[in-house]
């Protein structure tokens, strides 16, 4: 934990193809770091809390860049910013939710440099963590932070395996809800997964947020027509209204019928190591009415089996809260 | 790293080694610090910087700001935190604002960098931002000034116009620890008039 | 009084560079064979440093030294010593230097030497320390005894190092609220206390906690340093380019003469560079070591580490007012964090209430307590504004209880200038705060504002009224100025620039004596080898009044210079010149008269005290180095500031706010805010409005953002970046900010101003806390910041499972 805030000696690749890049991926293997944005490359690197021998940038890739229509949705680059993204009319017109979540990442030369990818694949914000001690997740055996006395305000409500922290992307929660798809590539060839499958917790893997392999590279992001045009809700809150991540987010899809909720999708982040699901609202709003009614019914569903730690039981009323304010926002 | 690697026919682009040796195949370059002698010329790349193409010796982990500052004499670019946190070291890539401490200077290759310094016209006329800043008194310590200043000409050139909610926004990526913020959009608005 | 140049905008000479990039601060500069230098800080809180080996680190390629505290003077604890030596005593405790031929190696070889360290108990919460069998922060124990006074908050108090400690069940009568017995070390008191609580009416007792705040200055304190013929020249960043000087001279050794400190620019300063500080003298004897220019580049990180931050206290407090709404008794109590350094600003945070409520008897209690948490120092408004933050919500419960509205109270309570302050209730220049309050609550429309409906959808509207106190300015510093042949006039500051402009804006008192174009005048200043004279650190707001008067009496000097020179030349006494248009003439013949330029050839001619060969005895010692400097270029005008004294020159504020709280989210949003300073003359409007609006964002940090975070378990900081520290965004302020000024002169300053740079907070965070309270219908959260989740757990009536009066915890 000696203090750095210079680059360490790395090797640099610059592809320009996919293929390329895969095979760098898959030859450095865990010696290797892809490197999108960089907007979460740069403090690991400089504090020398991880390191890798070489930075696999990506960014002169092409062909990940950019929003395209398919014929089942749309397709967004993997490398394709998230300003593109909060500005883009095509999402803005379709699938507001993603773009008022990319629109809410930290500060605009963040957005301006961040990608979707690197974005949805970020690391936990969990502090210990970051300042290189060894928890868990980095590799140890003790969490710091589950602790009577640890310093766990931002920290998971949910599904906690050993360790604590929560996955801090704004755009993940919104993917989820729009049932996106997530296309990975590496030597082996191209697979395919759902945005619910793609983020991991804990119990699945410890040391990462998301089911990208060792030598796999996040290529493009699948949108289905599924939810365009529904009735979307993102809140963020955070701290600050720049830079802070959140401390829960509701990103939310409703197919609304005259008064009626059809179908929704209630993603909550900043409660869990991964985007959650919140089953119970789905299930209980279904066919019923968005009023007050609906939303004294679900009051308490979103937080329920929540495991408060000593300085975040605030999370729980917050989700409760966001919820019923998705409802009435219809 | 194994250097056979980086050899191979298939990898396009360019590769470049702080740690591996050099060798004349022309698809990588590699050098470090502590190994000077062998190919440092190799690790030379031209950037646009204010209009100029400057060749500069850059290590491939290299941050612009740091490219900037120590290699150039840009010492306009600021760095406050040197992690994408506080917006000082803010400069423009292609005309939109960038943390120039969290981007490698081998990123910017064929890219349009503008510094605080390339702001004033050739002839030594005030850009507005920089003429409408004076007026309004908008710096105090004037530490994140260069980065206020580029941001808000940035905003300027996405959009000539903005009211003041849009300059907030626009202007909401630089922190200022004095507070000056009221003054800064002042100045913004002020900018714009002089724009049009 | 009208005059030509105060209270008027002009352009500040430092403005153009700071927008075009070039001006420079102390990382900006670079030399022929500069060397790069690294600090290897502290991993753990509190441990003893068995051994050092650096071996492998010097034989590296470029690495050119080192630098241990074996290389320098010992230090005694609790002085925050330039490098640790036996003991460190918080993380981020710089324990070494080293210097190589880039930075990159330097941090290269940081992890080449290794430590051996002995840990040590440590202790993160002053409270946990204080109780019967609590870890101390130094082997010697956890409180200081003073044995000399306590100077003003930018001396170092001096005593022994001792354990104190009380029962376990007094510490839980504080955290319950209640008035605890214990020892304390420091305190006083005036008036009958328990007379004047006997003939209230209501009686309000509280708890109260403020966090720890670091500075965060936005440029790291970077120093660059180089010897020349025996002489050092020190690129810092600091609050003044001459109160420094004496401090870090003795650092490193030598006579303040052979120090030249360069500082154009300080990127912030907030009070944490007001006085010489340790990486200074590591990087300045660094550089003698190697023989080499040394840059120590401080990041971000080091910053929060070694930049100092304010004091947390935990305290109690019990406020008594009688029926008509005075305030009869206040007794108070502050256990004060220091951090391993101690400071303690309980004085100052008692002497808040004894201005803004002019109580009849009070008691102030105290006892520092060191904990293993970062170092303390003076931070804007010190004392003052936390206690601003505290009291305002519990001010309100009197007013509330008294069934009087809360300005009415603050304003019937507030000074005049007849009143009396701090403990030994003594005068002030002159207070006005009842016109300012006045002017506010109409500006405000604060009768209308505090009727509105405190329900607006899900938002729950909170209006608030806050006061802000700070010493605005000290006496007896130097002016110098001369009038070269030319007849341009040099004003020589030695006032640091941290970006209020004051140091420009207190020379214009010397074009307003001399009745000249500004335009004709110019600022020397930033290095010490122009010869500058003995100047207060721009800190403390105390710049505005306190060189507004020494620049007056240099410039007074110097017309009556060019008028005795006249008079010496066309006859006649001083009495019967006048002066116009840069020119000294007889009043009834303007033909008998000489240009400034004119005067000023004379005066070289003359010599003497007109030449500056001669000098005033009673000039600090720097102020004589800088007049020989100069001495024969012109006619010089020089003085020590002895105009008529009359105690502390207030700066008071008042600060309003309407604030809206989601009951969903509990984020707070500012809607409206304004401040009203009682600060005699506004002497330059746009430096005025920076200051009253900067202020008001740190207030809005204070109330609701900014707090140190330490983990008890291992004693790391939490929150080491910009990030974490949540220093407010500018989408976390209003995007408009309002001030005005009751504008009543102060008779005390001729310029008529006093400063406002430090209450700008404090009335910011009091209207803050003020208004948080007032919404949430008189709840007391009894700390700042209040949170987002701390509403969120109130409205969900949480019961939260922390201790009460815990600091530097969430």
């Amino acid at each position: 934990m000696r203090s750095h805030d210079v680059m360490p000696d790395m090797d640099l690749y610059q592809p320009i193809q996919v293929e390329d890049a895969v095979a760098l991926a898959g030859r450095l293997g865990s010696r290797g770091w892809l490197l999108g944005g960089g907007q979460d490359t740069y403090g690991w690197l400089k504090d020398r809390a991880k390191t890798a021998d070489a930075m696999i940038d990506l960014n002169g890739i092409e062909s990940l860049r950019g929003i395209s229509e398919t014929a089942d949705g749309i397709e967004i680059g993997a490398l394709t910013t998230l300003t593109e993204i909060a500005t883009n009319p095509l999402i803005n017109a379709r699938y507001s939710l993603l773009s008022s979540a990319a629109g809410r990442v930290a500060s605009p030369q963040i957005r301006n440099a961040g990608t979707l990818g690197g974005n949805v694949s970020q690391d936990v914000r969990c502090w210990y963590y970051r300042r290189g001690l060894d928890c868990y997740r980095a590799g140890g055996n003790l969490c710091y932070a589950d602790t009577p006395e640890g310093m766990n305000r931002e920290h998971a409500l949910f599904g906690a395996s050993r360790c604590v922290a929560v996955n801090p992307s704004d755009t993940a929660p919104a993917l989820v809800a729009l049932e996106a798809s997530m296309v990975i590539n590496s030597v082996d060839g191209e697979r395919v997964i759902s945005a619910e499958d793609y983020f991991v917790g804990p119990a699945i893997d410890i040391e990462n947020t998301t089911a990208l392999r060792v030598g796999e590279i996040l290529t493009a992001v699948r949108i289905p027509a599924t939810w365009a045009n529904a009735t979307f809700y993102f809140e963020k809150v955070a701290d600050r209204n720049v830079w802070d991540f959140a401390l829960v987010s509701m990103a939310v899809a409703m197919r609304v019928s005259g008064d009626t909720i059809q179908e929704s999708r209630f993603v909550c982040g900043g409660v869990e190591c991964k985007p959650r699901r919140l089953l119970e609202v789905e299930d209980a709003v279904r066919g019923r009415s968005h009023d007050a009614s609906t939303t004294e019914l679900v009051a308490s569903y979103a937080s329920r089996g929540a495991r408060p730690l000593a300085h975040n039981q605030y999370k729980a009323p917050l989700m409760n809260n966001l919820v019923r304010r998705a409802i009435e926002t219809v | 790293m194994n250097p056979k690697i980086t050899r191979r026919r298939f990898i396009k682009g360019v590769i470049y080694s702080a740690s591996a040796a050099a060798s004349g195949a022309g698809v990588y370059v590699a050098t470090a610090a502590s190994n000077r002698s062998n190919g440092a010329v190799e690790r030379l790349i031209s950037i646009n910087v204010n209009g100029r193409t400057r060749r500069v010796d850059v290590l491939p982990q290299e941050t612009l700001a740091h490219t900037l500052r120590y290699r150039l004499n840009l010492t306009g670019t600021k760095l406050a935190c040197n992690r994408g946190e506080c917006g000082a070291c803010t400069v423009m890539i292609d005309n939109v604002a960038n943390y120039s401490c969290s981007l490698l200077t081998h990123q910017v290759k064929g890219r349009e960098v503008t510094t605080v310094e390339g702001l004033r016209a050739a002839d030594g006329t005030l850009h507005p931002v920089q003429q409408a800043f004076i007026e309004e008194l908008s710096p105090q310590c004037g530490f994140c000034t260069p980065g206020q200043v580029v941001s808000a000409a940035a905003l300027l050139i996405a959009n000539p116009n903005p009211t003041r909610e849009e300059a907030r926004q626009g202007l909401s990526g630089n922190l200022c620890r004095c507070g000056a913020y009221d003054h800064y959009l002042n100045g913004v608005m002020r900018a714009a008039e002089l724009i049009a | 009084m009208t005059f030509m140049h105060i209270g008027k905008d002009f352009l500040p000479p430092d403005v153009e560079g700071k927008v075009t990039g070039d001006a420079k601060y102390a990382e900006d500069f670079r030399r022929e064979g500069m060397v790069f230098a690294r600090l290897l800080t502290s991993p753990m809180p509190s441990a003893r440093i068995v051994s050092i080996d650096a071996s492998a680190a010097l034989r590296m390629d470029g690495v050119i030294g080192i630098i241990t505290a074996d290389d320098l003077p010992p230090s005694a604890p609790p002085a925050n010593p330039m490098l640790a030596s036996e003991y460190v005593t918080y993380v981020g405790q710089p324990i070494l230097a080293i210097a190589a031929i880039s930075e990159h190696i330097a941090e290269n070889a940081l992890d080449m030497i290794e430590i051996e360290f002995e840990r040590r108990d440590f202790v993160t919460d002053p409270l946990d320390s204080l109780v019967e069998g609590g870890p101390n922060a130094y082997p010697e124990g956890n409180a200081m005894v003073l044995t000399q006074p306590e100077g003003d908050e930018n001396t170092a108090s001096v005593g022994v190092i001792s354990p104190v400690k009380w029962p376990a069940a007094e510490i839980e009568k504080l955290r319950l609220g209640k008035e605890p017995n214990g020892t304390f070390t420091a305190g006083w008191e005036y008036g009958e206390l328990e007379a004047e609580f006997a003939k209230c009416d209501v009686i309000v007792e509280e708890s109260f906690v403020t966090a720890g705040v670091p500075h965060h200055c936005m440029e790291p304190r970077t120093s660059m340093v180089y010897w020349e013929n025996g002489k050092c020249y020190f690129h810092a960043s600091t609050q003044s380019q001459s109160s420094v000087n004496n401090g870090l001279a003795a650092m490193l050794g030598i006579a303040p003469e052979n120090l030249c400190i360069i500082n154009e620019n300080t990127g912030g300063g907030f009070g944490s560079k007001g006085t010489s500080y340790p990486t200074m003298g590591v990087a300045g004897n660094l550089s003698r070591l190697l023989n080499r220019p040394v840059q120590l580049r401080i990041t971000r990180e080091e910053e929060f580490y070694i930049g100092v931050g304010r004091p947390g206290m935990q305290g109690w407090i019990k406020i008594g007012a009688k029926a008509d709404g005075q305030v009869a008794a206040v007794d108070v109590i502050i256990i004060s964090d220091g951090g391993p350094t101690g400071q303690n600003s309980a004085s100052s945070s008692a002497g808040h209430i004894s201005v803004l409520y002019q109580p009849d008897a009070m008691r102030l209690r105290n006892i520092p307590v060191f904990t293993n948490t970062a170092p303390r120092g003076a931070q804007r408004g010190p004392g003052q504004n936390e206690m601003a933050a505290a009291l305002a919500p519990i001010m309100d419960k009197v007013a509330n209880q008294l069934g009087m509205d809360r300005v009415a109270f603050r304003r019937l309570n507030a000074a005049n200038s007849d009143s009396g302050i701090y403990e030994d209730q003594g005068p002030v220049t002159s207070a006005f705060m009842r016109e300012a309050i006045d002017k506010g609550a109409e500006m405000f429309n604060w009768q209308a504002k505090n009727s509105l409906p405190r329900r607006r959808g899900n938002k729950l509207v909170g209006i608030g009224v806050g006061q802000g106190y700070h010493g605005a300015g000290g006496y007896g510093y130097d002016g110098l100025l001369r009038i070269l042949p030319s007849g341009k006039i040099v004003i020589h500051s030695g006032v640091g620039n941290l970006g209020t402009y004051s140091y420009a804006a207190t020379s214009r008192a010397v074009a307003e004596v001399l009745q000249c174009d500004w335009g004709n005048c110019e600022i020397v200043h930033a290095r010490t080898d122009l010869h500058l004279p003995h100047s207060s650190t721009q800190g403390g707001s105390n710049t505005i009044f306190t060189h507004s008067r020494a620049n007056y009496v240099a410039a007074v000097d110097a017309l009556n210079k060019l008028k005795e020179i006249a008079a010496a030349e066309f006859g006649g006494t001083v009495d019967d010149y006048s002066i116009a248009e840069e020119r000294v003439f007889k009043t009834n013949d303007s033909t008998m008269g000489m240009s400034y330029g004119e005067a000023a050839q004379k005066a070289i001619e003359l010599g003497g005290r007109y030449s500056g060969a001669e000098t005033p005895d009673d000039i600090d010692p720097i102020t004589q180095r800088a007049v020989a400097g100069i001495q024969g270029t012109g006619l010089i005008g020089v003085a020590k500031d002895n105009l008529e004294r009359k105690g502390t020159p207030p700066g008071e504020i008042v600060g309003f706010v309407e604030i809206e709280i989601d009951i969903d989210t509990g984020k707070i949003e500012v809607l409206d805010y304004l401040a009203v300073a009682d600060c005699g003359t506004v002497m330059h409007p746009q430096g005025f409005s920076q200051q009253m609006n900067g202020g008001g964002v740190w207030g809005i940090g204070m109330a609701a953002y900014e707090r140190h975070v330490y983990d008890p378990q291992n004693g790391l900081p939490a929150n080491l970046g910009l990030y974490q520290s949540k220093l407010p965004s500018m989408l976390d302020v209003p995007a408009t900010m309002a001030s005005a000024a009751a504008d009543i002169p102060d008779p005390f300053n001729p310029m008529g101003g006093r400063g406002i740079g430090e209450p700008s907070q404090g009335c910011a965070v009091a209207a803050m806390t003020s208004a948080i309270a007032d919404a949430l219908d008189g709840h007391l959260f009894n700390r700042v910041p209040v949170t987002s989740d701390m509403i969120v757990n109130h409205v969900a009536q949480n019961t939260v499972d922390s201790v009460p009066l815990k600091i530097n915890t969430f």
